[in-house]
């Protein structure tokens, strides 16, 4: 009876995500201007980030606020094999991806013995010294930063220039994944170890589980999707610099949409992307010209208003009603 | 047959402390054994040696026939020593049978067997009506009984219950004594840590009394329970006169 009851609602998060996908494919048809556009991708794309973020950040507990590292990484490797070695953008963001997941183990290894606050601190250093570093090799293009020169629309080389379609699909498809893959962890072997660790590992150790491999797990995976969404972002902007990719504005970019929609939940990136990517934008073209910084007020009020009164997140929004009829 | 776990001359110290000193103790197959002793008498100190968190100072322990004296914590539920512990660890942000599905995770590598797992000690253990509850919502008897859930999940041959039963009220209590009674029914052989006496003594079948961190006596309870030494450690000299 109660595993029914779970495969149930595993099916019905899986029917949620089929019909949101379709729907969101279907927006363009209708939705024709450039700019709306250019916020779609973003959205999608931080969803997609923001997902990847709360495997190690959400389910796993481990808050890292050094995630722009392994975007950069992702941007960086695909720009620079494409524009110094000819590889297709494909590869390099495979090899964006191998690159960031063996750092993250290689960091992982001293990093993940640090407790709480301190693993969260050790981010922010490592990823701000990868910064620097990106900042003064000048092979790598140093402060001027990597321009990919832009040839004829092509899926081969993932540039397109009279469309911005293809590359809201590719954000589409990339977030689409990134839900899927949490989907699927949720409910593996992983995804109860990872909740285990975040909660209690004294507790989960006592239960077979392996803390220090877990961690290692998630961050793995984690690095390696955000760097997915690096090397999509270079492609997309054709230009990046430490700056635009690596700077600690992506960090928090990437690890507030699981914030502010859910923390260790399936919905909560998607949720908190739809609602802070388009206001971080449109309140930048709007109000941002005027030099005041009003848009980071704004920015910032809301999300003082959304922690103050929702502290799990939006998505308790819905768990509420949830809840009551649970009690019934 | 062979004992099931033994701890041969067990040391434990913390810089200059001994907490436990040439202990030797056995739990045979089927037991239920208390631990028990006064405050500071070396209980957790053993307790947390069985489970692992730690290797002794000196000694060895065995388990089913072998050494397990450097085996980490994480290893030995899967060679069947499962623990609760005293102040309540459950996994909070989870569900009840999410914290139950951990522990079946040591022996069940597919999701719907884990789970089914999971429910059936649930029943086991009367937590089936709050499976989908987060294990924050639960009341503190409920926490104790959901440690000792996650626990029989890795289907261990050995349960340590770390003070499952202290701070109940007393149904609350017997209805885990109860539970105990099933538990070693199903065949595990159960190692309790109490220092509530009265509870603990007619539900064991040895109980075994560390004192200054020491074996003191083991023995039946009920020999156990009139023992002047046993009295003394508890109650001091003045009252082991009269005995």
């Amino acid at each position: 009876m109660h595993d029914v009851t779970h495969a149930v609602r595993r099916r019905r998060d899986l029917i949620i995500a089929a019909v949101l996908i379709s729907v969101a494919a279907c927006v363009p048809l209708f939705v024709k201007d450039v700019y709306v556009q250019n916020i779609m991708v973003l959205t999608l794309m931080y969803a997609a980030l923001s997902q990847s973020w709360n495997i190690l950040g959400g389910y796993c507990g481990q808050i890292s606020l050094g995630h722009a590292l392994y975007f950069g990484l992702g941007a960086y490797t695909t720009a620079i094999l494409l524009t110094k070695f000819g590889v297709l953008p494909w590869f390099g963001m495979l090899a964006g991806g191998l690159i960031s997941a063996l750092i993250a183990l290689a960091l992982g290894y001293p990093t993940f013995r640090l407790g709480g606050h301190y693993f969260a601190i050790a981010t922010i250093v490592i990823a701000e010294i990868a910064y620097l570093l990106f900042l003064n090799w000048d092979w790598a293009g140093a402060a001027l930063g990597i321009d990919i020169p832009v040839r004829e629309d092509s899926w081969l080389r993932f540039q397109f220039t009279r469309s911005k379609l293809p590359y809201f699909y590719f954000a589409l498809a990339f977030a689409a994944v990134a839900w899927l893959v949490t989907w699927w962890l949720e409910n593996s072997k992983w995804g109860y170890w990872w909740r285990a660790v975040k909660d209690n590992p004294e507790a989960a150790e006592s239960l077979g589980v392996v803390v220090f491999k877990s961690k290692m797990g998630a961050g793995a995976i984690s690095a390696f999707l955000t760097a997915i969404g690096g090397a999509f972002y270079a492609m997309f902007v054709s230009y990046i610099d430490p700056e635009s990719v690596m700077s600690f504005q992506f960090s928090l970019l990437i690890s507030l949409p699981a914030v502010v929609g859910g923390i260790g939940t399936l919905w909560g990136p998607v949720l908190g992307a739809a609602v802070l990517i388009p206001v971080t934008e449109l309140t930048r073209s709007f109000i941002g010209g005027s030099g005041r910084g009003v848009d980071l007020i704004v920015y910032g009020g809301l999300i003082i208003i959304i922690s103050l009164t929702r502290p799990d997140g939006l998505l308790g929004l819905f768990s509420r009603k949830r809840k009551k009829e649970a009690v019934r | 047959m062979t004992a099931l776990l033994e701890t041969r001359g067990v040391w434990q110290r913390f810089g200059g402390l001994v907490a436990n000193s040439d202990v030797s103790i056995s739990v045979g197959r089927g037991e239920i054994v208390g631990l028990i002793g006064p405050n500071g008498a070396g209980k957790s100190t053993l307790f947390n040696l069985i489970a692992g968190v730690r290797p002794p100072t000196q000694g060895t322990i065995w388990f089913d026939g072998h050494d397990i004296t450097a085996t980490p914590a994480t290893e030995r539920c899967r060679v069947g020593i499962a623990r609760t512990f005293q102040v309540v660890k459950s996994f909070e942000t989870m569900t009840v049978i999410d914290n139950v599905i951990v522990g079946a995770l040591v022996r069940n590598t597919v999701m719907r067997e884990a789970r089914r797992k999971a429910f059936e000690v649930l029943e086991f253990t009367g937590l089936s009506a709050r499976a989908d509850v987060p294990a924050s919502e639960l009341i503190p008897s409920e926490k104790r009984r959901l440690e000792v859930a996650r626990a029989l999940a890795t289907e261990p041959k050995l349960l340590l219950l770390d003070e499952v039963l202290t701070g109940l009220t007393p149904l609350e209590a017997q209805t885990g004594v109860e539970l105990v009674r099933r538990v070693r029914e199903t065949g595990v052989t159960v190692l309790m840590v109490e220092h509530v006496m009265e509870i603990v003594m007619p539900l064991v079948d040895r109980a075994i009394v560390l004192d200054l961190g020491k074996v003191l006596v083991e023995g039946k309870p009920t020999d156990i329970v009139r023992d002047p030494k046993v009295i003394t450690a508890y109650l001091g000299d003045r009252h082991a006169v009269g005995a």
